[in-house]
């Protein structure tokens, strides 16, 4: 058995001293009815960087990426106990406003899903949320977020057409474009490249190195090779506690925990 | 040998089989086809045939039966135009008041409504759509249009109308009735008792609601999550997301919805004869008695003979082309909504 504060605070003071941390996770516990899905998380997610969550299904990997900007809240009898704080306030306290969060926090799923409307409105919808701009403002704006979606030479001649006729990595980065069309913080993706072929996949983690830059970036995967290309720091969650979470070439190379270790050399999972 | 003729006999059983196999396939082709047909047969020989009862009404009057607000029987004389005008408006005000409801209802309880009251309250409105119309025309009859005439035609009159129809005429003309063309005549209060063509809407919306409430939230319960989930991760609110993601991935079955309603509420003749008023007078005002094509077939098709009948089959006729209208509308209104959308 671990005891999952004592066993994790050392490491992630290891990790705030690399960069200033973003998101700062502190005993999150984290309930579905009856159910305890997440047992007192701590962790501390640095800015700029890219935090890989592993682990196998049912760990609490995506339960854990649904708080940050409290998707989870849309449904009746979940519950969120402890503290996260972004830029120095608790997001999770009641008062804290939604719109404010969700403009602070972009997330993007598992499957790509454009709304039914055309490419452009489909960027431009978000941005509506939070900001009136003009016309022309809009159209910068949304070229913008095509752009750094690696998008934008695909679509900029079809912006008007429904974007259901996109392909399946193109709707993924327009997805992604959309959530960063709002200009966020912190970028959580959830499995993003779990329903997209070897190339699409390519494509989009290439992106994830090209967005740290600017954004901090969580993301979930199923998928080890990714978490060890393109994260920074890994996080290893097992039956909704925090394992061992550093450095992923530490995780990848010399992990501290034996579960890790039998996780990541695929003995179980 | 034996093997051989084995061989033989099982290859011509193949061929007998695939050559059975073609022509079965082809008379089920024709099958299917014939159902298909039939029900082209059926509207094209029920339209066909109020057509030919009413070609006497359509030959003695001619366009003037379309644009004619005189039904004389006793001088023989008929014009369509207030059974028409009737049915439309009935219809439309029934419109205007069942889809806010419904969209209201069924948005509510496909993402609002908390899980233990989704069942019951579906169950209700399904059991609401259920009752026979003959029901509605009774309720209507001795219950609402009592309440309506003691409680909200004054209040409509003062607040939206004006006292009294003529112009000339001293009375109260509210501030609405001085300001909005239309509306003084629209409720203007011509002394009359009973059903009126107000009452016959509302009384069809509430009919209508089940119908394309059930349709919503059936459609509604289609969205995919992820696509909701979406949209409330870039800030949506439940507003937002039901007015911009909900209603636009589910629009063709929700304009279907509300087309089955209309084509109850254009046909729906027990409730309307009962508390439409009969009267066949064309009036603006909406609190005034009125006639719908239905209500008109009801109340004479008993004694009609000679033209009276004809004029009957041809306003049944013009509920044919009213209806084929209306459904002509709901294909090019969705034809357009998808190419503003990029398809």
């Amino acid at each position: 058995m671990i005891e999952p504060a004592a066993g994790i605070h050392p490491q992630s003071t290891a990790t705030a001293a690399m960069a200033p941390t973003k998101l700062q996770v502190r005993d999150l516990q984290f309930y579905y009815g009856g159910f305890q899905a997440l047992k007192g998380i701590s962790m501390d997610i640095p800015e700029k960087k890219v935090t890989a969550i592993i682990g196998p299904s049912g760990c609490g990997k995506s339960t854990l990426l649904r708080i940050f900007n409290r998707i989870y809240a849309i449904y009746p009898k979940l519950e969120a106990r402890g503290e996260i704080v972004l830029d120095g306030e608790n997001i999770l306290d009641p008062g804290y406003s939604m719109n404010r969060l969700r403009s602070k926090v972009g997330m993007v799923f598992q499957k790509p899903v454009p709304f039914p409307m055309t490419i452009f409105e489909n960027v431009a919808y978000g941005i509506r949320h939070h900001e009136k701009l003009s016309r022309a403002d809009m159209e910068i704006r949304v070229e913008q977020a095509l752009r750094s979606a690696a998008l934008w030479d695909e679509v900029k001649d079809k912006l008007k057409q429904n974007a259901l006729g996109l392909s399946g990595g193109q709707q993924q980065r327009l997805c992604i474009a959309r959530a960063i069309a709002l200009r966020p913080e912190v970028l959580l993706l959830d499995e993003p490249t779990s329903a997209l072929d070897p190339i699409a996949t390519g494509r989009i983690e290439q992106l994830v190195e090209e967005l740290k830059n600017e954004y901090t970036i969580v993301i979930v995967t199923h998928n080890m090779q990714q978490a060890a290309r393109c994260s920074d720091l890994t996080a290893f969650m097992y039956l909704g506690e925090l394992i061992e979470f550093d450095q992923t070439e530490k995780i990848f190379t010399k992990p501290s925990k034996k579960q890790t270790e039998d996780y990541i050399t695929g003995r179980f999972g | 040998m034996q093997a051989d003729q084995g061989v033989i006999a099982s290859t011509i059983a193949q061929e007998q089989r695939s050559t059975r196999d073609a022509r079965h396939d082809r008379l089920f082709g024709w099958l299917l086809k014939g159902c298909a047909l039939l029900v082209l047969a059926c509207l094209l020989g029920a339209a066909g045939s109020t057509l030919w009862g009413g070609r006497e009404a359509f030959g003695t009057f001619g366009w003037g039966f379309l644009t004619s607000a005189e039904w004389n029987p006793t001088d023989d004389v008929y014009g369509a135009l207030v059974p028409v005008a009737g049915t439309i408006s009935t219809s439309l005000i029934a419109l205007l008041i069942a889809v806010p409801v419904s969209f209201g209802i069924a948005l509510y309880l496909s993402e609002v409504a908390p899980p233990w009251l989704r069942t019951p309250v579906s169950s209700a409105i399904e059991l609401l759509a259920g009752i026979p119309s003959i029901i509605y025309g009774m309720w209507g009859l001795f219950i609402f249009v009592p309440f309506f005439s003691d409680h909200i035609k004054p209040w409509l009159i003062s607040a939206l109308g004006r006292e009294s129809c003529d112009v000339h005429e001293a009375g109260n003309v509210s501030w609405v009735a001085q300001h909005v063309p239309f509306m003084g005549k629209m409720f203007c209060n011509e002394n009359s008792f009973g059903g009126s063509v107000l009452t016959a809407g509302i009384v069809l919306a509430i009919m209508i609601i089940p119908f394309i409430s059930s349709v919503m939230r059936e459609v509604f319960q289609t969205v995919p999550t992820r696509l909701k989930e979406s949209a409330y991760a870039l800030g949506s609110s439940t507003w937002e997301v039901s007015w911009d993601i909900v209603l636009p991935y589910t629009r063709s079955a929700v304009i279907g919805g509300i087309f089955l309603g209309l084509g109850r509420a254009l046909g729906e003749t027990m409730a309307v004869t009962f508390i439409i008023g009969n009267k066949m007078k064309l009036s603006p005002s909406l609190l005034d008695p009125g006639a719908s094509i239905a209500s008109t077939i009801a109340n004479q098709f008993g004694e009609a003979a000679g033209l009276q009948k004809s004029a009957l089959m041809a306003l049944a006729f013009l509920l044919f082309v009213v209806t084929f209208i209306v459904l002509l509308i709901a294909r090019l209104m969705l034809r357009r909504l998808a190419h503003k959308e990029g398809r």
